[in-house]
């Protein structure tokens, strides 16, 4: 009952719905805009809403979050610009539909799958979740240690880019997150004897700095670029069509889920994957995919906003984030003095409740706005960049700025702003970074923990991780992720698949 | 288009987030200098990783700073190493594609923003900014440029400084008299 009442605290209170509402709504735009993504909307808004009560922040981001993976597809089927990460599989096949004058058909069924994937993850996210945080209490400090590593690099070796880059950037966001004064013993650690380092690097900073003014920057070299109109009819499709998907569309918001449970791992690799899931099942398309198949578009926007049910989870369990703005939404619940963990799933049930009710109206919002309002939405997206540009680049100094009320924040932000600018330029994902600052406080505490019951000695420490089902698994993991970057893997594939042909 | 595909004919798609730039079998201008940096960097804070508390203990607060660094020491050579091996991509320029004009120009607007942000106070500063970066960026005439910035700025200073109640360095103008006064006439004429 109390259960109950939690996931329906969104509904019984108007503000928060409105904040949903309005959350999504910008979310769609902030996703369609290219250049606008959802992880900078999200970590911009964590300084602006962090003097507020925790569920209305909570409500804004969600519906951003929600609505911001669902709007990338709108650009990618209209213009061939992926308005998000996440919308990168839909351009392949949305786009070309576009081109033969069902753009608005293609957005009708985007929109109907987004909303059916959404449900899907939200779905599991509140039938798991429970479960899972159960079974975390009885993870020990060095499962926590290898979790922490296997998220870090999942998102280092799936997302695009070479692994060792990704290996880079997740260590040094570690790194970041360890300066400043040592928790436990109080030593300096990484401050160069600078005073200014010693409270350590506001994470909030790098986050608005990788995010927002990289971005931004970036986007300064392609102002010009501007959107071609096309013609949107008919929108809202028929059941029939919908029947029609509903299997695939299962078979992708699994994938989608489960990618996006997998710590680090988000949307947009959850599409990726969800595509050639579907090339592979669809043996006969109507239309072949690249040139406008309608599986092509099912598949990977059921399984990007799959994965947002998906996130949740470790992170609502785990206090590991599913992805980039679940990382930011963990920064967001620590400032608001919430740590999540199996512990707040015990403590504060209503809290993952509330969140899960939050969604399910996101959802529904996405759904409701998706399906109307197409004429703005073009008018939108037009919004010359001259302006879009130095906005961002305004919003991201009062946001840094907004925090701590410190100059020096806004510098650091400018600071990791340009080594972000090099590190896209140079193909180093800026994820990792971002789970490694988030992560960096965990990792160490539960490293520490767990030499110090093992008595400092390495050899019990192995001997733990190998007596133990669950550390050995997420040991294995780790290495086969190492493994299967060396060149000692790509022969033994080699081998297995022409085993496999014969 | 291809997955692995990571730019148009301006080697940036305007895809967001953590969509690296980079090329599989090629090296960008400047992309093996970014390298070495990273090295060097990466030897600098494994040195003061290093100087926290040594091999003291494996639970002592520099273990894992020193690992991190390390590790990053490491993966940076490998960058490094892997990067000198490839040829360089023919048809960039590091003034053209990496450090156009308008990225630094912009870089140097962002640093004055930061300097004059608490002595001129938050709306000078951003009108300013706006100003010069619309006119720059656009091409558009001075009256144009001045309205649209103005205008924006409007919106952005209600929606956060009223909405928000973000607090932001008032400087030369008189911010807070002015809501109060805002307030008065809001309070007043509900009465």
């Amino acid at each position: 009952m109390d259960t109950l009442l939690a996931i329906l605290t969104v509904f019984t209170q108007p503000d928060l719905l409105l904040l949903v509402a309005i959350g999504t709504f910008a979310g769609i735009y902030i996703g369609a805009i290219p250049g606008l993504s959802v992880t900078m909307a999200v970590s911009i808004l964590i300084s602006f809403t962090f003097s507020w009560e925790v569920y209305p922040a909570i409500s804004l981001m969600v519906g951003i979050y929600m609505g911001g993976v669902y709007g990338g597809s709108r650009t990618a089927i209209l213009l061939n610009i992926p308005g998000a990460p996440s919308a990168i599989a839909t351009a392949l096949d949305g786009y070309p539909m576009a081109q033969r004058g069902e753009a608005g058909q293609a957005i009708g069924v985007t929109t109907v799958m987004s909303f059916f994937g959404g449900l899907i993850g939200i779905l599991v996210l509140a039938l798991a979740a429970p479960y899972v945080s159960v079974f975390a209490l009885k993870f020990q400090p060095r499962d926590y240690m290898l979790l922490a590593v296997l998220g870090i690099l999942l998102v280092g070796s799936l997302s695009s880019g070479s692994l060792v880059k990704g290996i880079f950037a997740g260590a040094l966001g570690l790194a970041i997150g360890a300066v400043g004064r040592d928790p436990l013993t109080f030593t300096e650690r990484l401050t160069f004897d600078l005073q200014l380092m010693e409270g350590g690097i506001s994470f909030i900073a790098v986050m608005i700095g990788m995010f927002g003014v990289s971005e931004a920057l970036l986007q300064l070299q392609n102002v010009n670029k501007t959107a071609i109109r096309q013609k949107i009819t008919k929108i809202v499709p028929s059941f029939g069509v919908i029947r029609k998907y509903l299997p695939l569309s299962l078979q992708t918001s699994t994938i989608g889920v489960i990618i996006g449970a997998l710590p680090g791992t988000g949307g947009d690799i959850a599409a990726l994957m969800a595509y050639d899931h579907a090339k592979r099942v669809t043996k006969n398309p109507k239309v072949p995919f690249g040139k406008g198949a309608m599986e092509g578009l099912v598949a990977p926007e059921t399984a990007n906003n799959a994965a947002v049910g998906g996130a949740f989870i470790p992170m609502m369990t785990l206090g590991i984030p599913g992805d980039a703005v679940t990382a930011i939404m963990i920064g967001a619940l620590f400032i608001h003095g919430l740590n999540p963990g199996p512990m707040l799933m015990i403590d504060q049930p209503d809290m993952f409740w509330f969140i899960v009710g939050a969604l399910f109206m996101a959802n529904i919002f996405m759904l409701i706005f998706g399906l109307t309002g197409i004429r703005i939405f073009t008018k939108i997206v037009e919004m010359p960049r001259a302006v879009i540009i130095p906005l961002i680049l305004l919003l991201s100094i009062v946001g840094a700025y907004a925090v701590n009320n410190s100059i020096s924040d806004v510098y650091w932000m400018l600071g990791f702003g340009v080594f972000g600018y090099f590190m896209r330029h140079y193909g180093y994902p800026l994820g990792p970074v971002i789970l490694g600052v988030i992560l960096s406080r965990l990792l160490d505490d539960n490293w520490r923990r767990a030499i110090i019951s093992d008595r400092e000695d390495l050899g019990r420490f192995f001997e733990g991780i190998l007596t133990s089902p669950l550390s050995f698994t997420l040991f294995a993991a780790v290495i086969l992720i190492f493994v299967s970057q060396t060149p000692l893997w790509t022969a033994l594939k080699i081998r297995l698949f022409r085993k496999a042909s014969q | 288009m291809d997955p692995e595909f990571r730019g148009d004919q301006d080697h940036h798609d305007g895809t967001s987030d953590a969509t690296p730039g980079g090329y599989d079998a090629k090296r960008r201008p400047g992309e093996l200098g970014f390298a070495l940096f990273l090295s060097l960097a990466s030897a600098i804070l494994f040195y003061n990783a290093y100087a926290i508390s040594g091999f003291e203990a494996l639970s002592a607060p520099g273990s894992v700073p020193m690992a991190t660094t390390a590790v990053m020491l490491i993966s940076a050579l490998v960058v490094t190493w892997r990067t000198a091996r490839l040829p360089r991509v023919t048809v960039e320029t590091l003034r053209g594609d990496i450090l156009p004009m308008t990225v630094l120009i912009f870089a140097g607007f962002l640093v004055i923003f930061g300097l004059l942000l608490k002595p001129l106070g938050f709306l000078p500063t951003a009108a300013l900014f706006l100003i010069a970066a619309i006119r720059l960026l656009s091409g558009w005439g001075w009256p144009r440029s001045i309205l649209t910035a103005l205008g924006a700025l409007a919106v952005i200073w209600i929606v956060f400084r009223v909405i928000f109640t973000v607090l932001l360095p008032s400087g030369v103008v008189p911010e807070a008299e002015f809501i109060q006064l805002f307030r008065n006439l809001l309070s007043g004429g509900g009465s």
